[in-house]
């Protein structure tokens, strides 16, 4: 305890850190000073005056703040003094001389400290009877977030959240004294992509969020401590519902993950849930068309049709492609199902095996808040995970952190960069190889003789020799970087020799072990680690580990195929030749590619088991309606590999079923003498199995998870990095098709799970990003509608030109259903080139 | 001699209150009620069939609060709010009740949720023909308690 100091209140010794916040050490203590414009996670600034307390001074006794104050050795300070009690009855007796009392219809009501604080601090009376002022009531700030400027008592969270978190300062005080108001800047405009977080920091009902206005009252709700999946982040978030009826979401403190944030997709997107289209019922193909069907029924037809293909192609004819959206659980027990049940190791999910990612993903997410050096390769927190993306920014803004970013566009963290490279697309690889060389060049490491001189290189990537030593130097010199790369540059054509490429330059920098793949996706490390790839088991054990294999058909009671299966891209490719029927779960093929509509027809038997009717589930023999994340308990694996929980929220919609359960009976009913290897009711009871059957997962259970989730080690999976050569020698663009094709996330898509939230619909905004250059060539302004083709199809949409976007690229985000960037993609892979041309 | 003393004691307070039965039925007029041939006499704060009530512009008076739901011991209030449509609002300000249901299954008729609204939304009138063949017809819902039938009763004068 020597660090620690002591300071008197109210005649009472307590221990206090040095340079503490009076108000943080006597909370410690028990004694909780009421505050508004205080939040631990944001710059003190005093500005309400609710914490005034006596502090003994050289002058005598006098208020101070206790939320500015530094507590000082020895200090005294009086609580319950006669003059602070009645200072923060005054106080609080002013900040409701204008608060409106429209408690009753306030969404804040039952959960706003300035109510509580009243309560406890207040007068009980008040001196004044004047008319309160009025301001502007229900006045939107955005789609999503409503503003009452009668209620606000100008405390600046919102403004000092958007400032210290978001860098984005987007709300402003207007006017003086008591005509004082939040508002806008002119013409300007709330769109950070974490703006909900000051609904939850608001301590009165100034902001409230649009989407639940008026849904809710704070002590009817039941409140399930959950997480999203709209991100690999894993952000820790609660689910306020009733009537089972998802009300809300709010964020939940987790700091190793989220700190206490989310970001607005999180909050917002959440109308999957109950949106009238979910499918109700099973739904079975009979005389050519789709009709409600019992589930026995609707099982029993998954189990001949499955059957049959099996009988007549034999099990390797069968496949099933997963989701990185659903639980651990429902991706173990598709995997179970069609290697232990079905027999064949067809198994694989969008952006699965053929994305070259680190199956440990990155370090952990804590690294990137305190890291000196952030090194971000082809992946965009900005759009990707808006609450990473802020970590980032202010590392760099608070703790100075330098951050090195290589991406085929500039993106919005570009401005916080110390150094951004944007080679040539197609010659990424050579980028790397400068970046190597140059670190290499600068230590006296022995340099391998593949590897070309930095100018050479260079020149191949199109990039300026200073930037690549300038991040050379600032990698080698790192003490805690955060490195990450992302799908960017970890999918299509050369990304296994890209990815080697930029392993390379970690490697050679001595921070191999630091680098991680940040995955994009939900669960897409969970649903590795269960074993949703074509060669590899439970646990990433490939599947010529016999050891592996045979502990797995003891537990199994089967069999498990030794030939490796078919990868997604394959799988695709071979409908309906190779692969004869398909189990679809949570996938939607044609939905990413519609020109694949015809080959899925074509198939024997098409299951699809989603949450809607998709457009692969319009072609399909049976179609098994699951329940959403939030109607069925599940685990997840984040990017850090956190498994976290996610408990039952709300009841299922109509007859639909968690997806695991589907898969249970499916697999009793194919198989039932191995009805003892699929004796798993429960959740609980299948993560035990997937606890054994993995080992990184060993030791883990639901109740051990905790609320915060448990991370699995590093170390359970080896990767060795070192130098290695590649082949990765640029990829020239071919005259037909001049431009190259850059693809990405963006936050607000036109995707299923985002569009299924219609007040959001106003966000997104379908488009190709394209060099004024590049469109001025081609002739097209700002919203031309546009046809952008590849060797392997076509799309329409808008153009939107950007100076950020690199000349002869364009950019087209996923997840617009009007215009499916996969049907760009040769081999269902993207880094392909495209042609572009105005649409008349 | 004290269980003679008991008999006698009894037998006298017996005879009193025969006594003042047989005086009543001398002196009064009977009051069983021939309800519902008859109306039925009830106190003016006497709490029977929920009712909502609207302002003289014809605006409802609920605003959705919900805490005549919070108040109620038996939870037999449901209510959902909804935004009010500017142009065309239900009641005064920002906020309406969507659905207001009252379970007089469950309803104790405590009248807990008429102290609690904040606008003298929600009354307890002085309806009280109850009964019904089908349980379903217990669920008032908002239509319902914004249509009270007019009551068979008469209103007793206070004291």
């Amino acid at each position: 305890m020597s660090d620690w100091i002591t300071i008197t209140i109210d005649g009472k010794e307590i221990q206090a850190k040095p340079g503490e916040l009076l108000v943080d050490a006597a909370a410690r203590a028990g004694i909780h000073i009421p505050v508004f414009c205080y939040h631990p996670k944001l710059d003190p600034l005093g500005a309400c005056r609710m914490c005034l307390v006596e502090a003994e001074g050289r002058r005598g006794k006098m208020l101070i703040t206790a939320c500015t104050t530094p507590v000082a050795d020895g200090g005294v300070y009086y609580y319950e003094s006669e003059r602070a009690v009645d200072a923060r009855q005054g106080t609080l007796e002013l900040i409701l001389i204008n608060h409106p009392l429209d408690c009753p219809i306030c969404d804040k009501g039952g959960e706003c400290p300035l109510q509580d604080q009243t309560l406890e601090h207040g007068p009980g009376k008040s001196h004044f009877w004047e008319e309160k002022n009025h301001k502007a009531k229900h006045y939107p700030l955005s789609d999503l977030i409503m503003l009452d400027q009668e209620r606000c008592i100008v405390c600046w969270r919102c403004i000092r959240y958007l400032e210290e978190w978001e860098d984005k300062p987007q709300l402003g005080l207007f006017h003086r004294g008591g005509e004082t108001v939040i508002d806008k800047f002119p013409d300007g405009k709330l769109d950070a992509y974490t703006s909900g977080s000051i609904i939850d920091i608001c301590p009165v009902g100034a902001l409230t969020n649009r989407l639940a206005r008026f849904s809710y009252r704070p002590w009817e709700l039941e409140k399930t401590p959950s997480i999203c999946t709209h991100c690999g982040m894993g952000c820790n978030l609660r689910i306020d519902s009733r009537t089972h009826r998802i009300r809300r979401n709010v964020a939940r403190e987790n700091a190793a993950v989220n700190d206490e944030w989310i970001c607005d997709k999180g909050r917002f997107a959440m109308g999957f849930a109950s949106h009238p289209e979910r499918l109700q019922e099973p739904l079975a193909r009979i005389n050519g068309e789709l009709r409600p069907v019992s589930w026995p029924e609707a099982l029993d037809r998954v189990v001949r049709g499955l059957k049959r293909v099996v009988e007549t192609h034999g099990p390797a004819a069968v496949a099933a492609i997963g989701s990185a959206k659903l639980s651990n659980e429902a991706n173990y027990l598709l995997a179970k199902f069609m290697r232990g049940v079905v027999g064949s190791n067809n198994l694989d999910f969008r952006e699965g095996s053929a994305v070259v990612a680190d199956p440990r993903g990155i370090p952990s997410l804590a690294d990137a808040r305190d890291a000196d050096v952030i090194v971000l390769m082809g992946c965009d927190p900005g759009e990707e995970m808006p609450v990473l993306a802020n970590f980032l920014k202010r590392a760099v803004l608070r703790g100075g952190a330098k951050m090195i970013i290589v991406h085929p566009r500039a993106i919005e963290l570009t401005q916080y960069a110390a150094a951004f490279i944007n080679p040539t697309i197609g010659a990424e690889s050579a980028a790397f190889d400068a970046l190597t060389r140059a670190t290499l060049d600068a230590s006296d490491a022995i340099i391998p003789d593949w590897l070309p001189e930095v100018e050479e290189a260079a020149q191949v990537a199109g990039i300026s020799v200073e930037d690549v030593r300038e991040a050379a130097r600032l990698l080698s010199q790192a003490k805690r970087p955060f490195i990450v790369y992302g799908v960017d540059y970890a999918w299509g054509y050369g990304a296994r020799n890209l990815v080697t490429a930029l392993t390379n330059w970690v490697v050679a920098a001595g921070h191999g072990e630091r680098l991680g793949f940040l995955h994009s996706q939900a669960n897409a490390l969970g649903a590795a680690d269960m074993g949703m790839a074509p060669d590899r088991l439970p646990g990433h054990r490939p599947l010529s580990d016999a050891r592996a294999r045979r502990e797995l058909e003891a537990r199994w009671q089967t069999e498990i195929p030794t030939q490796p299966g078919l990868s997604y891209g394959a799988m695709m490719a071979s409908t309906p030749d190779r692969i004869r029927a398909l189990y679809l779960m949570g996938a939607d093929p044609v939905g990413e590619k519609p020109a694949d509509a015809k080959a899925l027809a074509e198939l024997d038997f098409l299951v699809v088991q989603d949450m809607f009717l998709t457009e692969s589930a319009k072609l399909a023999d049976v179609v098994l309606p699951a329940a959403s994340y939030a109607e069925s308990r599940g685990t997840f694996t984040n990017t850090e590999r956190r498994v976290q929980r996610a408990p039952q929220a709300v009841r299922t919609v109509g007859k639909s079923v968690a997806d695991w359960a589907i898969l249970m009976h499916l697999a009793r009913r194919y198989a039932p003498d191995k009805k003892d290897a699929w004796d798993t009711p429960s959740v609980d009871a299948i993560f035990a199995e997937i606890a054994e059957v993995v080992p990184a997962y060993r030791g883990m259970s639901w109740e051990n998870l905790g609320e915060s989730g448990q991370q699995w080690p590093r170390d359970a999976v080896s990767l060795s990095r070192e130098l290695r050569p590649h082949s990765g020698a640029a990829i020239p663009p071919s005259p037909d098709y001049p431009f190259r094709l850059v693809v990405g996330s963006l936050l607000w898509d036109g995707g299923t799970v985002f569009a299924a939230t219609p007040q959001m619909a106003g966000l997104a905004r379908q488009a190709a990003w394209l060099h004024p250059d590049d469109a001025a060539r081609l002739g097209v302004q700002e919203g031309d509608a546009i046809e952008i083709r590849s060797r392997g199809g076509s799309i329409r949409t808008f153009a939107h030109l950007d100076p950020s976007i690199k000349p002869g690229s364009v950019f087209a985000p996923y997840s617009f259903p009007a215009a499916p960037v996969g049907n760009l993609f040769d081999d269902y892979v993207p880094r392909t080139s495209v042609a572009i041309e105005k649409v008349t | 001699m004290s269980g003679l003393k008991d008999v006698y004691e009894s037998a006298r307070e017996i005879g009193k209150a025969m006594g003042l039965t047989l005086k009543t039925l001398a002196t009064e007029k009977p009051i069983t009620v021939e309800y519902p041939d008859q109306p039925m006499a009830v106190y003016p704060r006497f709490r029977g069939r929920h009712e909502l009530r609207r302002y003289e512009n014809g605006m409802e008076r609920c605003i959705g609060c919900c805490l005549c739901e919070a108040a109620c011991p038996t939870g037999a209030i449901y209510v959902e709010a909804e935004e009010n449509d500017p142009d065309n609002p239900i009641s005064p300000g920002e906020r309406h009740a969507k659905v207001y249901e009252v379970n007089l299954l469950r309803c104790i008729f405590c009248g807990d949720c008429e102290r609690a609204c904040p606008t003298e939304a929600i009354v307890l009138g002085h309806y009280i023909d109850l009964a019904s063949y089908d349980r379903r017809d217990f669920i008032l819902t908002k239509e319902d308690l914004l249509n009270p039938p007019e009551p068979n009763t008469i209103i007793r004068p206070a004291g």
